[in-house]
């Protein structure tokens, strides 16, 4: 590709193109940018470009107002944001002038877009965005993958589908890049790791990028008249059973506002709701030769609980997929919510809910004899592909959206991104910024995650669809596992398992599925 | 004599009741299009809003539904020209010509608006990956059009058969050849069914959803499928922008209804019914 | 137009200037375009969903045979699937031609029958996609419809209408009536309009009941457009997918998956193309036979007037 030095012969040319854009985007850089002062100075100074990725320019005024946040105030660890410690004249000298293709999905195009000014005019490598609607994004990766020639050099995509390109070697190793830029992949919860950026045995591949947990998230308005006191996180519902006990009265307390929310939509939402469930009672999916064990004990108690949930649960639960759950809980049409943490802190978003103070995320319940096992489920990676011709810069561009300042204000802005670093999750100001944050990044030490599969996502798939059956009482807890784990096994089977060398490696991936193994749990 | 029952206040309670069935939800459905996003869903339905402009703003400054709209409009007047010009002289061979073989190709494109597209999307996406083709608004011009082109030709072909033969006869007698009687004396007089084809094809490829949403990833997106852009992101179900989009294409669709309205029901049957 | 015609000399001598093969293959010449355009288009599709119906594999395509089609038919779910397309495709139907006919028998001779129509056609006019959000809105998400059941002395609480198979067909019947009755009401109120008067008038000065005249004398005569308008509109039913999968995505537990939801989840969402595809062709080969059946027995061809 272009070597070095024709870059710094394009560079002027880049240069007017640059400032043209990114001045009027990246405001304050302006001026800096004509100090024509040296080789590299011809480019924005960095320093004058990282001062503008700050909360003043990137968090909504409204929420800087509601939790009188300063313009300066970090949501992060400065020595622990990539995007501060990097060496952005060696990036320069690299890479600028070349050009990335960034495949996302339609629907989160315009957040990504906000950052193509200001990556620009750090490193000198221009973004461009390939939105792919998300209903077609899978089949349209993998033509383009078997095609040879991706229209992308980088993509972020639902991590379920990690397997499916991990096993057929359409990504990228980074663990190269990442030592070499310095890049703080240990930051990252060891759940994040394991799942969203190692795969297998074949290294890092992912950096992870919307990193997601399931937690259960409460009204105490709601839940102060069922318990004429206070809502304590930790033992207002210490148990599912316990839930399953207050569900009838949390019904009952106020007009509109159903005791229950949770995802049984037919398809993978059910299974996820399930797992998130059985998980606590100790669900193991595989045994170590990938035979699926879930359809035991811990997997029929879970969806008995689901089932028993369910009857008190708000109506159209059976058809509940993630936007129509999230919609009925900041509509504030449910009292007790099992979903993804942002629902936790989007409710407290006046633009988007009008439920302001009264939620509260609480600790995972715990079950009798089972585990804590808070679910770290679906969230999203970002990758790079194997086809791309630039692989280098295109792992910087990652490594730049999910920087951790960057991924901070995703959270503070309420827009659905999750941070996963530790130095993010703990950060004092954060954490009073999102409400679920505290209660979220202590679970991560304790997080259950599924493997990601090749065909994943279509095993979740099809679990979902006779969890379904169960949920709407077409058929009992037991038979309707036993016959998912047949499904399941035929899938894998279809796909390589079972003949001697599986297209995943157990012992390797095994680590990953439950980070509370051993420990002693905090309740 | 009896009282006939549709003039009888019951028939017209029938037609006013009927009416607000069809009224009343658009009504609301434009009532969500102009309300803040947190009065949309609550505990108990809010019928009389906070009636804001602000969700248009923002979904004016945050998508590019100008573009989806541009998109829209290149790929429906695109298709629907292919239709006119292929069409034309398919319905006038159908129509006009006696030839072995007509009864069978005429049932074999009617019968092309039988597939079902769930059925033949797969392959077709898989064309246009091969052309290169995907996410370019010429892409969903191709698929509209081929959708469409049956449609047109049997319109026409209904119009087109009307046409005493006696008039075409006299023109030939006189000379003029079979292009010039189909392109200054059948055309002109089938003006209407021609109008009404482009109508109604116009309307169904505005209206494509499964085609498009395999086809369009960003540049091509028409408004059709810039629904999904509101239903399946970090933001959820966004029902205000769902609702002000399908008005958006609303209005333009009942322009064109409104204008040919006299003969709709003779293109929406393909000519079989004489409307 | 009528005018012109009596203008024009009434010899019948033929063009003289072209060649007898000219002549023939002329009409040929005017359609070769449109079908060319439409066989790539559509035989293309066919063939590719065979050859890929016979593979598996979503990476390395692996010769199958016909093992797909054998799993198919062994696969509840697509049988299920069947079922509830020709069951709720039934049922929508009826209750779709008996408003529109309701309804044209009402409108066709009043002095407001193109207000009314104007009226009545609006709901056609949406995005079908739209359409879907809106009673998923109404029914699930807003409760709307449970408010008004309520408000009309009724208090059922917050009606779940995605529990049972009865009430999600339900709903998916009332979006589809919503949107697409005024189809057949145009198509019928043409069809009423377009019949002889005097033989209604004749038997209305006999004494007959309107209800005597409706049945046994506009209905009759109107079979031929009922026939076309329930062709047409059954096939478009056939291939909607858009509400199933806004409002119900087949639940509860499958009771409301139609077969084209069916191969759309199977190939965009199991990733499963060789097997989506010979629900594809299975679909194809029958929609062909009876589109081809369907199509000759109510479309008139011919240069007749």
């Amino acid at each position: 590709m272009t070597t070095k030095r024709s870059g710094l012969l394009t560079r002027r040319s880049l240069l007017k193109t640059t400032a043209a854009s990114s001045a009027a985007l990246v405001s304050g850089v302006g001026v800096s940018m004509f100090n024509i002062n040296g080789a590299f100075a011809a480019m924005a100074n960095p320093a004058d470009v990282l001062k503008d990725i700050s909360v003043g320019k990137m968090v909504k005024k409204e929420y800087r107002e509601q939790y009188k946040l300063g313009d300066s105030d970090e949501l992060w660890d400065s020595s622990k944001d990539w995007i501060r410690t990097a060496d952005w004249e060696a990036i320069r000298k690299e890479h600028a002038g070349k050009t990335v293709r960034f495949a996302i999905g339609a629907a989160d195009r315009e957040s990504a877009q906000d950052q193509v000014a200001p990556f620009e005019a750090l490193s000198g490598i221009k973004i461009d965005l390939v939105a792919i609607p998300d209903d077609s994004m899978y089949d349209k990766v993998v033509a383009e993958f078997l095609g040879g020639n991706a229209s992308f050099d980088a993509i972020q995509f639902f991590s379920p589908w990690l397997g499916d390109f991990g096993a057929q070697g359409f990504l990228k190793p980074m663990d190269e890049y990442i030592a070499k830029w310095k890049v703080p992949f240990d930051d990252f919860y060891p759940t994040y790791q394991a799942n969203y950026g190692n795969w297998a045995d074949k290294g890092i591949l992912g950096l992870p990028f919307d990193c997601d947990i399931q937690q259960v998230h409460v009204r105490p308005s709601i839940m102060k008249k069922v318990l004429g006191g206070d809502v304590d996180r930790v033992k207002s519902i210490a148990s599912y059973d316990d839930m399953i006990r207050l569900a009838p009265e949390l019904n009952k307390a106020e007009k509109g506002v159903n005791g229950i929310g949770m995802m049984c939509g037919r398809g993978f939402w059910a299974t996820y709701t399930w797992q998130h469930i059985a998980a606590q009672h100790g669900l193991q999916l595989f045994n170590d030769k990938w035979e699926p064990i879930f359809n035991g004990d811990a997997g029929v108690k879970g969806l008995e609980t689901i089932v028993a949930l369910s009857k008190h649960a708000i109506e159209g639960v059976a058809a509940a997929d993630w936007p129509t759950n999230r919609a009925a809980w900041l509509g504030g049409q449910i009292a007790c919510n099992i979903s993804w943490q942002d629902s936790g802190t989007q409710a407290t978003r006046a633009d988007q809910s009008k439920l302001g103070d009264d939620v509260m995320t609480i600790y995972e319940p715990r079950v009798a004899g089972g585990t804590y096992a808070p679910p770290n489920i679906a969230g999203s990676t970002s990758c790079i592909a194997v086809t791309s011709p630039e692989p280098e810069a295109a792992f910087l561009m990652l490594a730049y959206l999910t920087t951790a300042s960057i991924m901070a204000m995703n959270e503070a802005n309420a827009n659905g991104v999750a941070p996963g670093y530790r130095s993010v999750l703990t950060n004092e100001k954060m954490r009073a910024v999102s409400q679920p944050c505290k209660v979220w990044s202590e679970a991560l030490d304790y997080a259950w995650c599924a493997p990601r599969l090749p065909q994943g996502f279509q095993i979740d798939q099809e679990i979902g669809f006779l969890i379904n059956k169960v949920v709407v009482g077409e058929m009992q807890p037991k038979a309707a596992l036993d016959e998912a784990a047949v499904k399941v096994k035929a899938i894998m089977e279809k796909n390589g398992f079972y003949k001697g060398k599986d297209p995943m490696n157990f012992a390797a991936t095994e680590p990953g599925f439950w980070m509370g193994k051993g420990k002693a749990a905090p309740f | 004599m009896k009282k006939r029952f549709e003039t009888s206040p019951w028939g017209s309670a029938v037609l006013w009741l009927w009416a607000a069935v069809c009224l009343l939800p658009i009504i609301f459905f434009a009532t969500i299009a102009l309300r803040p996003r947190n009065e949309i869903i609550a505990p108990q339905p809010i019928y009389f809003p906070t009636i804001s402009m602000e969700t248009w703003a923002k979904i004016f400054a945050e998508w590019p539904i100008l573009s989806y709209f541009k998109n829209s409009l290149i790929a429906v007047s695109g298709s629907v020209f292919i239709c006119l010009l292929l069409g034309v002289p398919a319905a006038y061979a159908l129509a006009r010509y006696t030839f072995k073989g007509r009864e069978d190709i005429g049932f074999y494109i009617l019968s092309t608006k039988m597939m079902a597209p769930a059925a033949v999307a797969i392959p077709i996406f898989v064309l246009f990956g091969q052309l290169k083709m995907l996410d370019t608004v010429w892409a969903l011009m191709v698929v509209y059009a081929a959708m469409n082109l049956s449609i047109v030709v049997w319109i026409i072909r209904s119009y087109m058969v009307d046409i005493p033969h006696e008039i075409e006869d006299a023109a030939r007698t006189d000379g003029a050849s079979d292009l010039r009687i189909m392109w200054e004396i059948i055309i002109p007089m089938c003006l209407p069914g021609i109008i009404t084809a482009a109508v109604i094809a116009a309307i169904f490829a505005m209206n494509e959803y499964l085609f498009t949403l395999i086809i369009a990833s960003k540049n091509a997106y028409p408004l059709s499928v810039a629904l999904a852009n509101f239903s399946g992101g970090s933001d959820g179900i966004i029902y205000n922008a769902i609702a002000l989009i399908s008005f958006l294409a609303f209005f333009p669709v009942l322009l064109l209804v409104v204008s040919i309205q006299n003969h709709l029901s003779r293109g929406l049957t393909m000519g079989a019914v004489k409307g | 137009m009528s005018d012109i015609a009596l203008e024009a000399p009434m010899t019948k001598r033929p063009a003289v200037r072209r060649s007898p093969f000219m002549r023939k293959a002329f009409p040929y010449f005017l359609l070769a375009p449109t079908m060319i355009y439409l066989l790539l288009i559509t035989l293309w599709p066919g063939i590719y969903a065979v050859y890929r119906s016979l593979y598996t594999g979503k990476f390395k395509l692996e010769w199958y045979g016909l093992n797909n089609y054998r799993e198919l038919i062994m696969d509840n779910a697509f049988w299920v699937s069947l079922w509830n397309t020709l069951f709720l495709g039934s049922i929508t139907l009826f209750v779709e031609a008996v408003i529109a006919m309701a309804l044209a028998a009402l409108v066709y001779r009043s002095g407001w029958a193109r207000g009314w129509r104007i009226v009545f056609t609006l709901p056609m006019l949406f995005m079908p996609s739209a359409v879907s959000y809106l009673w998923k809105l109404l029914f699930n998400d807003g409760r709307v419809i449970a408010d008004l059941v309520r408000r009309a002395g009724f208090d059922y609480g917050n009606i779940d209408w995605m529990s049972t198979a009865f009430s999600a067909r339900f709903v998916l019947v009332v979006a589809d009536v919503w949107q697409w009755t005024p189809f057949l009401f145009i198509i019928f109120v043409a069809g009423l309009q377009g019949q002889d008067k005097e033989v209604e008038e004749a038997a209305r000065l006999d004494g007959a009941s309107w209800t005597r005249i409706f049945f046994n004398i506009s209905l009759p005569m109107m079979k031929p457009v009922i026939a076309i308008g329930l062709v047409l509109r059954g096939v478009d039913i056939l291939n909607n997918m858009a509400a199933v999968n806004i409002i119900t995505q087949g639940t509860p537990g499958g009771a409301t998956e139609t077969l084209s939801y069916f191969i759309y989840r199977t190939a965009f969402r199991s990733f499963e193309q060789g097997y989506a595809s010979a629900a594809s062709v299975l679909v194809l080969i029958v929609t062909i036979i009876l589109a081809q059946t369907l199509v000759r027995r109510f479309f008139k061809s011919g240069t007749e007037a």
